[in-house]
């Protein structure tokens, strides 16, 4: 394996970054109960606030906060991008669609299973790209991801037909599966699927604080170094992979129990592409990138519908978001805005005092 | 299964959309030699031109709408790789193919603002209106133009690489940007030139991509894929096998529309067939990948 060595420089998609978050002592406490007051707050406070549509955007963007998270890791920890994320979140569906007519497995069971096999198809399509550059794993994730629509659109989602396929016209457009019985209506799935949002993040902290955090780390600044320092590099990557893959499978098994189910006009490839800027927007070092690029994805378009401004324009804005991030603003939207409102307190702290010595 | 008489018609379209993507695919490969640039808005830039000529078309003189479709491509392209060539120049080429698909949104969003996909576009190029019969198959100038232009683009390109002061500055850039740079050779007026080259090919791809297969905006955006893999089987260097490469995944990908009894599942093979160019470029990249690695750093 010594021309491992050559094939690849770290691809950094942005600039280096701190490997583990910088927290000072004095600042944790504080961090923590804002994530206690959000959690707290999504929990209890937001459902009753929400119709029936909201609650359906709001559960959505809980879930696509898990496909943007994996998406996160894999740019910002590890330096690799893949274009077929949201394909496997369709993927991750289909699967628990299809255990679910076929067996009766508990909820749970059916998601964790639509993660893993979604992690197996994950790893397969990042595997011919493994030992090439970066680049060509990009390239091979969006011609997956172009693969994989086509091969669903074909055999559409599981809705209690027969055969392997088990799909049938009778059934209609969308498939949904059954919720579990202790999330039945709107609101607690929405809490359900907080919860396991929740899950997802401290997964995703726990990798990147430990060994493989440590181990991406050492790969994303360089390869060479990372292989004479004994990292396995080629488990790392297609670890990361399969995490990343994972999270989407599980997302995408969330959402085929959610209201109105899922059809296959839901996950065309440009969602793909539209994930990856909002998780560059977002920012890929914090794992607050992922809230911010769920917003972006799916409570942000809903809004601007709701007052009758074009989603397009959206579109637009998520393309000038790509390249500015690319350009002067690695951190994304995460790492900007408390920076700036910090600026800001500043500015406004001064203008005060200034009063008050003219005073 | 179909005989070969069945294939004649698919295989005239194969050859005639294959040639778009080899056209698209020598295109990417020529930027991306110079600049180190993937464009993954060629599809996008392709497509917003051939709509603006279809906008066009209503007013002005056709020929003057096409040409603006050439020229929206040359321009866009240019502009592209002059605002933003330079800050991303000493970058991995991961991060400017990543850059490319903040230009492909920004285009998407406008073209779908701009042109609600509601309603169905199309034109006729007046060279689909004359046409040959060649054994008992009906051939049209656009899909005679989809063939040649690739072949002609192709061979043009490379003896421009060989001969040519600028080629030879390209190639040169190709293999180091900051030897080249301190050799004298004025980098960033090649490498426009490389922009302004490739951005042509585009908006002529566009021109004939509006007649071959219409109109339909993420469609044609996304046709950018059969190109890519057709690249990729090139190793993003070579222009001849980008060429043969774009052909083979029109011909296959065209052909298998015949085989509507062969069944996969419940589905006819025929429904899978847009697969083509993904199964190719991943029996290449196993190829190349099984002994040593594509890409030097």
């Amino acid at each position: 394996m010594t021309t491992d060595i050559h094939t690849v420089a770290a691809d950094e998609v942005v600039p280096a970054a701190p490997v583990a978050p910088a927290g000072t002592a004095r600042a944790r406490p504080l961090r923590l109960a804002i994530v206690a007051g959000l959690i707290a707050f999504l929990l209890f406070g937001l459902p009753p606030l929400l119709d029936s549509y909201w609650m359906l955007v709001v559960t959505g963007a809980a879930i696509y906060s898990m496909v943007a998270l994996g998406l996160g890791l894999l740019i910002g920890r590890v330096g690799m991008v893949s274009l077929c994320q949201v394909v496997l979140a369709a993927v991750g569906a289909w699967v628990a669609l299809r255990l679910s007519y076929a067996t009766s497995l508990p909820f749970p069971v059916l998601v964790l299973c639509a993660g893993f096999v979604t992690a197996a198809i994950g790893t397969l399509i990042g595997l011919p790209a493994l030992r090439l550059s970066g680049l060509y794993l990009a390239l091979i994730t969006l011609m997956a991801a172009g693969a994989i629509t086509i091969v669903l659109r074909a055999v559409l989602f599981p809705n209690g037909g027969g055969g392997f396929f088990g799909n049938s016209a009778a059934g209609g457009a969308s498939s949904r599966m059954p919720r579990p019985s202790l999330a039945q209506t709107d609101a607690a799935y929405f809490r359900y699927c907080v919860v396991v949002a929740i899950l997802m993040f401290l997964l995703a902290a726990w990798h990147v604080r430990r060994k493989p955090g440590r181990a991406w780390a050492a790969i994303r600044h360089s390869q060479a170094t990372a292989i004479s320092a004994g990292v396995n590099t080629v488990l790392y990557k297609l670890w990361a992979f399969a995490l990343a893959s994972f999270m989407a499978g599980v997302a995408g098994g969330l959402l085929a129990a959610s209201a109105g189910g899922v059809s296959v006009q839901q996950f065309p490839v440009e969602t793909s592409v539209t994930l990856l800027a909002v998780v560059l927007m977002g920012g890929v070092y914090s794992l607050w990138g992922a809230v911010v690029a769920a917003f972006l994805l799916r409570i942000l378009p809903a809004l601007l519908d709701d007052w009758g401004v074009s989603t397009e324009l959206l579109t637009i804005l998520f393309g000038i978001g790509v390249l500015q991030v690319l350009m002067t603003a690695p951190g994304g939207l995460a790492d900007q805005v408390p920076k700036d409102l910090a600026k800001l307190g500043r500015r406004i702290g001064r203008v005060f005092s200034r009063r008050e010595a003219a005073a | 299964m179909p005989g070969l008489d069945d294939l004649k018609p698919f295989l005239v379209l194969g050859l005639a959309l294959g040639g778009v993507f080899a056209m698209n695919g020598v295109g990417l490969v020529v930027l991306y030699r110079a600049t180190g640039v993937l464009n993954l808005a060629y599809g996008a830039i392709a497509t917003t031109g051939a709509l603006i000529s279809w906008s066009l078309l209503g007013g002005v003189n056709q020929w003057i709408a096409y040409a603006a479709c050439v020229a929206f491509g040359g321009a866009v392209t240019l502009a592209y790789g002059l605002v933003f060539g330079p800050p991303f120049a000493a970058r991995d080429p991961l991060v400017k193919a990543t850059a490319t698909i903040g230009l492909l949104l920004i285009l998407l969003g406008v073209m779908l603002w701009v042109w609600p996909p509601s309603t169905t576009r199309t034109y006729i190029l007046p060279t689909r209106l004359h046409y040959y019969e060649i054994a008992d198959v009906r051939v049209n100038w656009t899909q005679i133009l989809g063939m040649i232009f690739p072949v002609v683009v192709t061979a043009g390109t490379a003896v421009f690489l060989r001969v040519t002061k600028v080629g030879t500055a390209m190639r040169a850039l190709a293999d180091d940007r900051e030897i080249t740079a301190m050799l004298g050779v004025p980098v960033r007026r090649v490498e426009a030139a490389a922009w302004l080259g490739s951005g042509i090919v585009c908006g002529i791809s566009g021109v004939l991509l509006g007649d071959l297969v219409g109109l339909d905006i993420v469609g044609v955006t996304f046709l950018i894929i059969p190109a890519l893999a057709a690249a990729l089987i090139g190793r993003l260097h070579s222009l001849w096998v980008t060429l043969a490469a774009g052909f083979v995944i029109g011909i296959v990908q065209s052909c298998l529309t015949a085989f509507t009894r062969v069944h996969i599942g419940a589905r006819p093979l025929a429904d899978y067939r847009t697969i083509t160019p993904f199964v190719l470029a991943i029996v290449a990249l196993l190829f190349f990948a099984r002994r040593r690695p594509l890409v030097r750093t």
